[in-house]
């Protein structure tokens, strides 16, 4: 990725909300404007993702910041969504096409329930299963495999929980520390998932406005500059052994794959990261990415995790602002909001989550299983 | 006994047999590659395959035996399903055909009945009444115990 800058973010904090999309995206997407020290009329051109809301949503809502006419364009790819916008939107920039763009993502996912609540027959065969029971398979395979214990897991989602008190962003803020036991007593949703190692519904909004990296100099003197160094999406490719039906499908290798093409281009590697943001919908998925990222070798994400290795103050800090456990995953603004997270981290700007010197972060997203999105943002 | 027999009818047409004999285990539709080899559930046209992508591609059932690969049990209803049995949950699993693919699906019994390995038979399970209709599902049952 060539010279291209996150200018600025915004969030409007992830929760359950009577508020309209237009609402929340207008905040968000006007907080990452002030942030860049950019007014509307210098955009360029905007990515807007959105997983439930209507047709033309994204037009209707870009018209809240006003009607220059710049061309808009809609980007759904699951709970990747805003990842894939923000793709395409640094990819633009890359280009030449455009020196500021806004990606912008927001979704009311408590709406997409209400409507499927109203549904009563199972349109596909993989409607009927739940999606968590997709990633409980890998957890009882694991356990098989490797040994893996449900502590391991409520370890994982209590890190997460603690992560999100500290984010003002996040929709989970528990003003008692979660303990592991807290989180093995929670209801069991799909053994051996209980209902604290899941992520919530939820709604929200979030933006990053990107752009020519000579321009954040300029715009905002004296603030560390935050690259886009590198960007790959992958979909799956076929082996033996692969699952076509199901609510979420999807090989893990997928992870590996991608992790590959970004860490190439980026000339880095896993040893180099600072700070990690990764899909970590239902806990064991975030233990998993531990090995399918490099963070740490196969088989010893179990050890890394007793000793504490990716919380913060650990070797390699994962999911700082709660994860999608804990800061909430309302489907197109949740990768953007790994942006949010991963900018203000490599600024030394997340206050009390701050991980110390952090100069490298890389935010991984999976879309429906079946679509892998992974940057690394570094402090130039 | 005067109770009409229910025509069973699949939640989905094209991924398995609904054979008339009840105690005919059901079969999953598949497909194979004409060209390679490769066997796929569901049905496809075109083989996967980065290096074939054939679309000599053949019907064929699989099953009705198959091995567990994984498994889980959901503690919410079977969606779309107004069977008591699925009310306080329901079992899943992955499994592998004898004829190459893995699939996944709805397994029946509790959780502590399921372990890795384990043979399995394809059944159909009842999800709900439509009229003269019964929609069901396809699942697998262990015929194998634990220990």
């Amino acid at each position: 990725m060539k010279d291209v800058a996150v200018l600025g973010v915004g969030m409007y904090r992830f929760g359950m909300w009577d508020v309209p999309n237009a609402v929340m995206a207008r905040e968000a997407g006007m907080a990452a404007l002030r942030d860049a020290n950019l007014s509307f009329r210098d955009v360029q051109a905007a990515y807007v993702g959105h997983i439930f809301a209507p047709v033309m949503s994204a037009v209707r809502v870009m018209k809240e910041f006003g009607l220059t006419g710049l061309p808009v364009q809609h980007v759904e790819n699951a709970s990747a969504t805003g990842s894939a916008a923000f793709r395409e939107a640094c990819l633009q920039v890359a280009s030449g096409e455009y020196d500021v763009v806004m990606v912008l993502g927001f979704d009311k996912m408590t709406t997409m329930i209400q409507q499927s609540a109203q549904s009563t027959s199972a349109e596909y065969m993989e409607d009927a299963i739940l999606p968590a029971a997709f990633f409980a398979l890998w957890a009882t395979r694991r356990m098989h495999e490797r040994g893996m214990k449900a502590e391991h897991l409520a370890r994982i989602a209590a890190k997460n929980w603690n992560n999100g008190a500290l984010n003002p962003m996040a929709q989970r803020q528990p003003r008692e520390r979660t303990t592991v036991e807290r989180v093995l007593q929670s209801r069991m949703v799909a053994w051996p998932l209980t209902t604290m190692m899941c992520c919530p519904m939820g709604d929200g909004a979030a933006c990053a406005i990107v752009g020519r990296a000579d321009l954040a100099k300029k715009l905002n003197p004296g603030r560390p500059v935050v690259k886009v160094v590198a960007s790959a999406l992958q979909t799956e490719k076929y082996a033996p052994g692969h699952l076509f039906i199901g609510p979420v499908v999807g090989p893990a290798q997928m992870t590996i794959d991608t992790s590959r093409q970004v860490y190439e281009e980026a000339g880095l590697g896993p040893e180099d990261l600072d700070l990690v943001q990764v899909h970590d919908a239902f806990a064991i998925e975030e233990l998993e990415y531990y090995e399918l990222l490099g963070l740490c070798r196969p088989g010893e994400a179990e050890k890394c995790i007793e000793e504490g290795d990716f919380e913060l103050g650990g070797r390699v800090p994962v999911s700082t602002d709660g994860g999608l456990i804990a800061r909430g995953h309302p489907g197109g603004p949740t990768g953007l909001a790994q942006i949010w997270e991963t900018t203000l981290q490599l600024r030394g700007e997340a206050g009390k989550r701050q991980v110390e010197g952090a100069r490298v972060g890389l935010c991984h997203m999976m879309g429906g299983g079946s679509v892998c999105v992974i940057h690394i943002l570094q402090r130039d | 006994m005067s109770e009409i027999r229910k025509t069973r009818i699949p939640v989905k047409p094209g991924y398995f047999t609904v054979p008339e004999d009840p105690n005919e285990p059901p079969k999953l539709l598949g497909s194979r590659c004409n060209r390679c080899g490769e066997a796929y559930f569901p049905r496809r046209a075109i083989c996967a395959r980065a290096e074939c992508l054939s679309e000599d591609l053949v019907d064929i059932t699989l099953g009705p035996e198959g091995t567990l690969y994984s498994y889980t049990f959901v503690h919410m209803p079977l969606f779309g399903s107004s069977n008591l049995e699925h009310m306080d949950g329901y079992g899943v699993g992955q499994i592998d055909l004898p004829e190459g693919p893995r699939v996944q699906l709805p397994l029946a019994g509790k959780r502590e009945d399921f372990f890795i390995g384990q043979r399995l038979l394809a059944e159909l399970d009842k999800m709900r009444e439509e009229g003269n209709n019964e929609v069901v599902i396809v699942r697998f049952r262990p015929i194998e115990v634990k220990g």
